[in-house]
């Protein structure tokens, strides 16, 4: 059934113009970087706007080779999902205990973590440098795992905690009287049930961490553990003005987000409702 | 019900916390106190500090790069409005469930997956002096414009490209989703009295979503404040000269450029009073909403 729609038929088309443009205003930044990354140099220079007319691989090779944007993807794909590992434990168990459990100072340790959601990475970033050189740890997975898993659990702690919260306390009861522990109810209860919220988390974890410049910017220093996200940052200075190889780069940059989206949109999309503060 | 109290759950939940508040405190709570303290020392971020009293702060004072970080946050500030009204609107045609409008949902969408380094590589791309907008221009009008080369254009580029590339599609599930709560019949006697879309935006959709408007502002304010490095670190690295510095591109240029540590330690200060007016307006919110 159509809904009923305060649009008059004579402005639908005008909307549908309207929403058009919008596309494709939206949707032309993209076209550019892709057309001019199958283009090579000299037909950049008499064609910068059409698709290629002979279109070519090299700046792909170039980027992903030459430049070792491969070898940074391979970083990211390690990197990301210990990450995401960390964060996934920090925030369940945090979670799980503000949500469920009771305890004295519950209310201000909350507000605490809610406080600090939202402090940008530059504001951390000079002490974090150094602590993470203190513990030798600079250029090191480590380093910039516990910096990242750090920096998000604030947001999906919160998550999980309205989550948990929300979930009736009979099945902790319960559970209890049967002698059950806290950790086996986490375990073996409440996670289990949480899981399509679990998911979620993990898919924001690792979009935010996937994409995150300043901590890997200052912690992985050594060239060779780029992150792919680092690696396109730092493009731009290291390839002047050859702008189709910096687009090449820029698209195998697109590929891990967006197969990620075709995989997960339902739950990207609920993801999204979740929280308006995602980091 | 005071009995229940007894009931707590002992050490139990301190555990579960641990490494949440062991996370926080080494690279949250630690980093802000210690850069409220070198704030007052003179110190290149290794070897001894020196103590110098507010000299930093002084300094800042007479630094201009400094007010036109402040001047840039202001204008981002600016845009804040335009992202409300923009995102509203569109959301509300969506809503009216024209043909395809999930499609469109999930294309303006893809901008916002790609994050923010993507985001500022493909404008840095796209606006250049010679890129292809330009030549659009060019090519229509006989002139171009320096959208990341002026001063006065850079600051306003980026504002756009948050408004309409990094949070529409974002926010449009996000307002979809708070739409979707409207008893629908509430539209369709508003259109039966002869309201038209103009009307039932102003009288329905916007009073009854205020809680989701409000929540979108302080994000934004967060986006300004906090989440701004990634975008002009790709897009601009500050410049025109700095014309395009915030707060956070400031104390990333005094700190890891320049090795004034101390220095970067005032600029901290301030734009952590800034996040801690934001923070608990954003906790207020949240305690009215749902947590």
């Amino acid at each position: 059934m159509k809904r009923a729609s305060s649009i008059g038929a004579g402005w639908r088309g005008l909307v549908q113009v309207f929403l058009l443009g919008l596309i494709f205003v939206s949707i032309l930044p993209l076209y550019n970087v892709v057309a001019a990354s199958f283009k090579s140099t000299d037909e950049f220079v008499v064609n910068p706007f059409f698709p290629p007319l002979a279109p070519t691989l090299e700046n792909y090779v170039y980027a992903a080779v030459g430049a070792r944007l491969l070898h940074y993807a391979v970083n990211s794909l390690i990197l990301v999902p210990l990450g995401v590992v960390l964060y996934l434990v920090v925030c369940v168990s945090a979670g799980y205990a503000f949500g469920k459990m009771r305890f004295r100072l519950r209310l201000p340790l909350f507000l605490v973590v809610l406080f600090l959601l939202i402090f940008p990475q530059l504001l951390l970033a000079t002490q974090i440098y150094r602590l993470i050189s203190l513990m030798h740890l600079a250029n090191t997975a480590a380093g910039v795992v516990l910096s990242w898993g750090a920096y998000f659990s604030p947001f999906g702690t919160y998550i999980m905690t309205t989550y948990f919260a929300a979930m009736p306390y009979e099945l902790v009861e319960a559970a209890r009287m049967d002698g059950a522990s806290h950790p086996r109810i986490l375990v073996q209860v409440m996670t289990p049930l949480a899981a399509p919220m679990v998911a979620t988390l993990g898919i924001i974890g690792f979009q935010s961490m996937w994409n995150e410049l300043p901590f890997s910017l200052l912690i992985l220093q050594d060239q060779g553990s780029r992150t792919l996200t680092l690696g396109i940052a730092m493009a731009r200075g290291e390839y002047g003005v050859r702008v189709p190889i910096l687009s090449a780069a820029v698209v195998i940059g697109m590929v891990v987000p967006l197969v990620f989206f075709l995989v997960f949109q339902r739950r990207i999309t609920l993801g999204a409702t979740a929280g308006a503060l995602k980091g | 019900m005071r009995h229940r109290s007894l009931e707590r759950d002992g050490r139990a939940p301190f555990l579960f916390l641990a490494p949440l508040f062991v996370l926080l405190c080494a690279f949250i709570l630690f980093p802000v106190i210690m850069n409220m303290v070198v704030s007052f020392a003179d110190w290149k971020g290794y070897g001894r500090l020196k103590w110098i009293g507010l000299s930093n702060y002084r300094a800042m004072m007479h630094d201009g790069a400094f007010w036109t970080s402040l001047w840039n946050t202001a204008s981002l500030v600016c845009y804040i409005p335009v992202s409300v009204a923009v995102t509203v609107f569109v959301a509300a045609l969506l809503r009216e469930g024209l043909g395809g409008w999930k499609v469109y949902r999930a294309i303006l969408y893809v901008p916002n997956l790609l994050g923010l380094v993507i985001i500022g590589a493909v404008f840095s791309i796209y606006l250049r002096d010679d890129g292809p907008l330009n030549l659009a221009l060019k090519w229509a009008t006989g002139s171009t414009l320096p959208f990341l080369t002026s001063p006065v254009l850079a600051i306003n580029s980026i504002g756009m490209i948050k408004v309409i590339w990094v949070h529409l599609g974002f926010g449009l599930i996000y307002f979809l989703a708070a739409m979707n709560g409207i008893d629908q019949g509430v539209y369709e006697a508003a259109i039966i009295d002869g309201a038209g879309f103009f009307r039932t935006l102003r009288h329905i959709t916007v009073p009854s979503i205020r809680f989701a408007i409000e929540f979108w502002v302080v994000f934004n304010f967060v986006e300004v404040f906090s989440r701004m490095f990634s975008l002009i670190y790709t897009l601009t690295r500050g410049g025109p000269a700095y014309a395009t510095f915030t707060l956070e591109y400031g104390i990333f240029v005094q700190a890891f450029e320049k090795f004034h540590t101390g220095y970067s330690g005032a600029w901290s200060v301030v734009l952590f009073l800034f996040c801690a007016v934001i923070s608990i307006a954003q906790i207020r919110l949240m305690r009215q909403g749902r947590a």
